[in-house]
């Protein structure tokens, strides 16, 4: 995909580099006008003054951006997707327009050679070269002019310097009179500055090609240097006939133009909707990320305004500057408060509308910029008290950069802690003077001001690498108190970590406690070797599923797993390794793979067994295997070197519906057999799928099982009652109960505890989670409860339909 | 009597193989092999006794269904109502038509869900390369599939580039799991990588489908495996009967598996029929040629308008009896459960003669292994018992009711067997072999779904003129205290009978001979095989030490139970131990 961008400037760069950061695969093509790669336009004071040159201030670019310079569009071919320009023709699948502004002039400056505007590097030099025994007249008192103004103060060349004001305000419409009045004052401490307000060019000489003379409402100025700052008007004039246009291109809220693969951001484009056009660098970032998102398709955004926040350092001033995007200049209901300290040179002007703060313009001020922000998103209600009560500033010290909200003492804190000596040495632990690039200045002189000790900054690093591993082993030890909690049998020394964690490797019934603690506790690098293990475990659990004395009724049921469905449980979480009724290998391909298995994954297993224990006639009424191995033999053999062993299903609890009188094969459950008390049951018949998929995902998720209760079944799954969790409990309640099979209490689904259901005997969550992806369960169907989940004395005293009071049995 | 495979002069090799994997249960096979590795011999051995029917022994009637259906966690619903049924024959009880019908609902359901689950998950494998799909082209494999049906189900290009992506992903990643250390590229796998893709993509479709088919199941059973909706007397999901959001909610499951049956299970099997014609028409597998059927399912007067005006009740049934001797198809004779007997000369427990199962025991005698673990194959050796019928082991399944059905001209079964003949030029001896069973099995799986329509339609109709009744009363108190009864059912894998006596209003003896002790037989006190012990003998393998073809016989049976085979060598030496996972059934 090629995406064509038009336009020199920070904008420009800025969607360059974040489509490429975005997709790597796309083709990203600038057009610029100018004779420079793109630069930062906040800097062109810098190259008047020649404190910097045009590299200082030259932007960063992805190398692999194709950027075609002295290239002016003259038109857009939105049927061939083309750009035209002068010299050639370029292609796109997706244009943005980043092409800003031009600046305003009073008159046709074409062909002269003392008149220039000052808005590229191009104007910078010649004005820089234009200065010596020049009378300079600037014309227009913004931002930019004062900015310019302050700056060839500084500088010896010009003989006189001229600003024409066509009203009586400095800076912005909006700035009080006092303000004005103490700005003028201070610049025209220098003799050669003359502010003219209310003034403006009338009448002009001009003799081939060179102004000699101007006469301005109020001045005779002879051998002038204008230079003019009155304005920008959005530089889209190539665009105008073919896409839909007014100040700017119209765009909508993706900023998208009326084509639907032309975009346009920044000082160009004009919002539909609300009429705006951006003029901050954050708000043009925020509409090149919308844009870039909204052609990438990633996770799209819309523009929306933000309050935006600005500084201005012009001479003895700073200028704090922080406006809601609903202020309207022109509303009668603006309100103005002022709070002014002479001793501080101090003014701070707050807007207000309704008791809502508008807008703040501050000089020299010492309130907060990013608490007043926070006061207009909030739309808090404001009055002059609570202005002057709440004035001070941040504890953090002043607001450096109000694009990444970085205070003094915080930078100063980054540098010392960390030993920059420059600003490129910031750029690791902060991007203060590097979005708009206003304070660029402010934050190197903080660099070269504070006080760095490099064998304070090492102490403080050793510190805070201890203080963090310190950290990790606290949260380490916690989960080894918890580990021995909940496996009693298991003590793991928390006084010497290093050891505690080998003996990890010795706890054969769970191993993937290691991969949890290396992965989940973010462990020092010396232990990379058992995350790698960890990982390796995690994805792909072994699990081995031995078939004893049963009906294969768990394996039907497992296999009918939702949230992981079977196939992606078998494909993604776990490795099912052996399980009789699913694997393909057969013959000696299948019992080597076993043997192979309970070797190679030691201690990594999860041993499932399915099935009761029948001991009697030494075991065979069970045997598997060439040789003729016993079920008691087989299961002793595998468990040995499980990590844990799932009893799934009743069978497995305690010999269930096989171990039901008279027991004719004398079985018994999986713990019974193999005499131990850390085998986790999982009963029912058969067991929900839910409730192996919980546990096993349990354990692959925290790497330990779930809590669990006297008999060793997991709390969550088996502590809730089926009576107390009863979709026919209200009818329990209620008195109202089935009598006979099919009556209407039955078609009503009345209790159904007069025909035998055992739900108030059996501890589990059936009622809950149900059958079959929650389709029905026993006591909806019908049935009622047979408590199958208590393994034997469930065929004994629960499989009928009759209440357990009445029915001693044999 | 049978060939003795022990010459000491011909050069002569036994396999064991156990545990036969992909069945239910613990199944051994043994067998003897030649020079030519022809197999002589075959032993096929239960290895697992659990004594449920001693279990049901002494316990109220009424609760023997409970505690029988936990026989079968695969055939569940198989010996729950085969219980009840039989509790209700001894009691002359009979339950109103409404909880017929849905216990037919159930059952039929299960037929489905059974039959695919036995031939993709249980049995492909055989036939299906996983290994070789990889390799296959996607875009190749698309054209393929269309030739097996206009329609094949997710078959695109897109479909199964996913799939081969899904499980080229699954093996890169280093561990095979399941389909580790299988037979991949063995000679006797002739399907083409493509095919192969088609096979496992429908391997893991017929996951989710299975799954589907359970909640339909459940709609009515509150949950599978294990229902639990079934009483003496009737049923008790009345109120499930009565929502017809539920009755929808089935219907649809049973909808969309329908279309999974027609345009891939049906088509696949076609699939593999066309690769292995040869061996169909060979007779891999064959038997002895003796089956029966002993019919079932009334689908009452909903099942065909031909059937609305002719009143022959066996006409309205799906499965009619019938009883064939030796591939003898011009001879249907009737089936008589009288004659079936059970004896244990060869098998372990001390009843040896041929008794009726109301009255046969169900005492162990176990003789144990030799020392090296192989069976003592000239004694008894399996904890199965020899059914016999008339004295004569008997094949049951599929294939058998596809047979008898269409010698009989069952309205529902014919025209189905005679198409799918029609297409893949099949006869009817061709469903006497391994994959004929196979080929049997997916008919049925149609014809099952097929008929399910007009059993919920005969339900509607019931419940919209108020009849919904789903339990017989009856006064336990007034029942007679001694009394026998049976139930004979046809399920998924075949034949299954349950036989109750009752004295003192206790069970006071109780058999089941279920479609897997009919197949999986030992041989009996004359020396006779068993039908899989008959299928493997004759069968040439490719090579011993990867006994694919005797596997392939054991499945194509659907066995429920676990198993194994051996190969020894003239000296009785171990060559080779296999496992072949079965599916331990009826």
């Amino acid at each position: 995909m090629k995406i064509v961008i038009v336009g020199g400037g920070i904008a420009a760069d800025y969607l360059a580099n974040s489509l490429l950061s975005q997709d790597a695969s796309v083709e990203v093509q600038i057009i610029s006008k100018e004779t420079y790669a793109p630069y930062d336009r906040i800097h062109l004071c810098d190259l008047v003054e020649g404190s910097a040159d045009i590299q200082d201030i030259t932007l960063e670019l992805n190398p692999k951006v194709q950027v075609a310079l002295n290239q002016e569009v003259i038109a857009i071919d939105t049927q061939a997707k083309q750009v035209v320009c002068q010299k050639q023709n370029f292609s796109y699948d997706y244009l943005i327009i980043a092409s800003g502004s031009e600046p305003r002039t009073a008159f046709d400056i074409e062909g002269i050679d003392n008149a220039v505007t000052f808005r590229s590097a191009e104007d910078s030099f010649q004005i820089a070269n234009n200065l010596q025994n020049r009378n300079v007249v600037i014309i227009g008192a913004g931002p930019i002019g004062l900015e310019l103004l302050d700056t060839l103060m500084r500088m010896p060349q010009a003989k006189k310097i001229y600003l024409l004001v066509r009203n009586k305000t400095l800076y912005s419409l909006d700035l009080d009179p006092s303000s004005v009045a103490l700005i003028q004052k201070a610049f025209e401490r220098d003799d050669r500055i003359t502010i003219s307000f209310n003034d403006q060019i009338i009448d002009k000489t001009v003799l081939e090609g060179h102004i000699t003379q101007i006469k301005t409402k109020q001045l005779e100025i002879e051998n002038p240097f204008i230079i003019f700052g009155i304005g920008i008007k959005p530089n889209v004039d190539f665009a105008r006939s073919s896409l839909e246009n007014d100040r700017g291109i119209m765009v909508d809220e993706h900023m998208r133009s009326s084509d639907l693969f032309i975009y346009a951001v920044g000082e160009a484009a004009q919002i539909k909707a609300s009429g705006f056009t951006a003029g901050h660098v954050k708000e043009c970032r925020l509409q090149a990320d919308t844009a870039v998102s909204h052609i990438l398709k990633t996770n799209v955004q819309s523009f929306e305004r933000d309050v935006a926040v600005d500084g201005l350092k012009v001479g003895a001033f700073q200028f704090t500057d922080v406006a809601s995007p609903f202020y309207d200049i022109n509303d009668p209901d603006n309100e103005v408060v002022l709070l002014r300290s002479k001793s501080e040179n101090r003014i701070d002007q707050y807007i207000l509308n309704h008791d809502k703060l508008m807008r703040f313009i501050g000089v020299n001020s010492n309130v907060d910029a990013l608490y007043l922000k926070q006061l207009i998103i909030e739309n808090q209600d404001i009055d002059a008290s609570y202005l002057y009560n709440n004035r001070h500033e941040n504890e953090r010290g002043r607001l450096i950069c109000s694009c990444v909200g970085a205070y003094q003492q915080d930078l100063i804190e980054l540098v010392e802690d960390n030993a920059v000596t420059s600003f490129i040495e910031l750029q690791p632990y902060s991007n203060a003077g590097r979005v708009c690039g206003r304070c660029k200045k402010d934050v190197a002189n903080l660099i070269s001001n504070a006080h760095v000790n490099p064998e304070e900054v090492a102490r403080k690093k050793a510190a805070k690498i201890e203080a963090n591993k310190q950290a990790k082993w606290d949260r380490a030890k916690r989960r080894i108190e918890k580990f021995n909690r909940l496996h009693p049998k298991n003590e793991i020394s928390t006084d010497h970590f290093a050891d505690a964690l080998e003996s990890f490797d010795k706890v054969s019934e769970f191993n993937g406690w290691v991969s949890m603690m290396t992965l989940n506790l973010n462990l020092p690098s010396e232990y990379d070797h058992l995350i790698h293990q960890g990982v390796q475990q995690m994805n792909k659990l072994p699990v081995i599923w031995l078939e004893l004395a049963d009906c294969s009724g768990n394996s039907e049921a497992f296999i009918k797993s939702v949230n992981p469905t079977i196939d992606d449980l078998i494909l993604k979480f776990i490795s099912l390794d052996y399980h009789e009724l699913l694997m393909a290998a057969s013959g000696p391909q299948s019992e080597h793979l076993l043997d192979q298995l309970i070797e190679a994954d030691k201690g990594e297993y999860i041993l499932m067994v399915e099935g009761a224990v029948p001991l009697g006639l030494n075991g065979n009424f069970l045997r598997i295997g060439p040789n003729g191995e016993t079920g008691e033999a087989l299961l002793k053999r595998v468990a040995k070197n499980a990590a844990a062993v799932f009893a799934i299903g009743s069978c497995a609890l305690d010999g269930g519906v096989v171990a039901a009188a008279p027991n004719p094969t004398g079985a018994v459950g999986v713990a019974e057999a193999l005499e131990r008390d850390d085998i986790i049951n999982l009963p029912g018949c058969p067991v929900n799928p839910i409730n192996i998929v919980g546990t096993l995902l349990h354990y692959i998720m925290f790497a330990e099982m779930p809590p669990l209760d006297t008999k060793n079944q997991p709390l969550w799954a088996y502590a809730p009652l089926i009576h107390d969790n009863c979709e026919r409990r209200g009818h329990y309640d209620a008195g109202e109960f089935v009598r006979e099979w099919g009556d209407e209490g039955a078609k009503k689904g009345w209790c159904l505890y007069e025909m035998g259901c055992k739900g108030p005997y059996a501890d589990i969550n059936c009622s809950t989670v149900k059958f079959n992806e929650g389709t029905s369960w026993p006591v909806q169907a019908g049935h009622g409860c047979i408590a199958c989940g208590k393994g034997k004395i469930a065929f004994d005293e629960y499989a009928n339909h009759r209440k357990v009071i009445q029915l001693p049995i044999s | 009597m049978t060939n003795k495979t022990t010459d000491s002069t011909a050069k002569k090799q036994k396999i064991v193989i156990d545990p036969v994997t992909r069945i239910e249960g613990h199944l051994r096979v043994e067998v003897e092999v030649d020079e030519n590795n022809i197999v002589t011999e075959a032993w096929a051995s239960g290895q697992l006794f659990r004594g449920i029917e001693t279990i049901l022994k002494n316990r109220d009637p009424r609760d023997t269904g409970l505690i029988a259906q936990r026989i079968c966690g695969v055939c569940t619903n198989s010996h729950y109502r085969a219980s009840i049924t039989a509790v209700e024959n001894a009691y002359g009880i009979v339950p109103p038509r409404n909880a017929e019908i849905i216990r037919n609902l159930v059952s039929l359901a299960l037929f489905v869900q059974d039959h695919l689950v036995h031939y993709y998950h249980l049995h492909s494998l055989d036939y299906v390369d996983v290994v070789s799909a990889l390799e296959a082209d996607s875009e190749k494999a698309a054209k393929i599939a269309h030739q097996w049906h206009k329609q094949p189900y997710n078959c695109s290009q897109g479909d199964l580039e996913a799939v081969k992506e899904k499980l080229g992903s699954f093996v890169n990643a280093g561990r095979l799991g399941l389909f580790a250390n299988g037979y991949w590229g063995h000679p006797e796998y002739k399907l083409s990588p493509e095919e192969n893709l088609i096979h496992m993509n429908h391997y893991l479709e017929a996951l989710r489908i299975q799954r589907e088919v359970s909640k339909a199941i459940a709609i009515f059973g509150g949950k599978t495996p294990h229902p639990q909706n079934l009483v003496v007397g009737g049923v008790t999901s009345v109120m499930d009967m009565l929502n017809p959001q539920r009755l929808n909610d089935y219907l649809f499951i049973i909808k969309d598996t329908q279309a999974f049956l027609k345009r891939a299970y049906l088509p696949d099997v076609k699939m593999v029929v066309a690769a292995y014609k040869d061996n169909i028409k060979a007779g891999f597998g064959r038997g002895n040629g003796s089956f029966f059927c002993a019919g079932g399912y009334d689908l009452g007067s909903f099942n065909s308008a031909e059937n609305a005006s002719n009143n022959d009740s066996e006409s309205s049934k799906l499965f009619v009896d019938g009883v064939i001797w030796g591939h003898d198809f011009d001879k249907v004779e009737s089936f008589d459960e009288n004659h079936i007997t059970e004896e244990a000369s060869r098998s372990w427990y001390a009843d040896e003669q041929p008794t009726s199962p109301y009255d046969e025991t169900t005492e162990p005698h176990y003789t144990d292994l030799n020392t090296d673990g192989t069976l003592k194959t000239e004694g008894k050796y399996s904890w199965i018992k020899a059914p016999r019928y008339k004295g004569q082991p008997m094949e049951v399944g599929p294939a058998a009711r596809m047979i008898i059905g269409y010698l009989k001209g069952a309205t529902l079964i014919k025209p189905y067997v005679q198409q799918f003949m029609d297409d893949t030029d099949l006869e009817l001896i061709d469903f006497s072999s391994t994959l004929g069973r196979n080929v049997a099995r997916a008919i049925e799986a149609e014809v099952t779904c097929d008929v399910i329509f007009s059993s919920v339609s005969e339900l509607i109709e019931n419940i919209k003129y108020y009849n919904e009744e789903t339990w017989t009363k009856y006064d336990f108190d007034a029942l007679p205290t001694s009394t026998k009864g049976c139930a004979i059912l046809e399920v998924p894998r075949g034949t299954l009978s349950h036989f109750i006596r009752i004295e003192n209003a206790k069970v006071a003896n109780y058999q089941a001979v279920v479609p897997t002790t009919w197949n999986a037989s030992p041989k009996d006190a004359n020396g006779k095989r068993g039908p899989y012990e008959e299928a493997i003998v004759g069968l040439h393998l490719a090579d011993p030490q990867q006994p694919l073809e005797v596997l392939r016989a054991v499945h194509s049976f659907d066995p429920c139970l676990a198993c194994a085979v051996h190969v020894i060598d003239a000296k009785g030496k171990t060559l080779a131990e296999y496992r072949v996972p079965a599916k331990m059934g009826l």
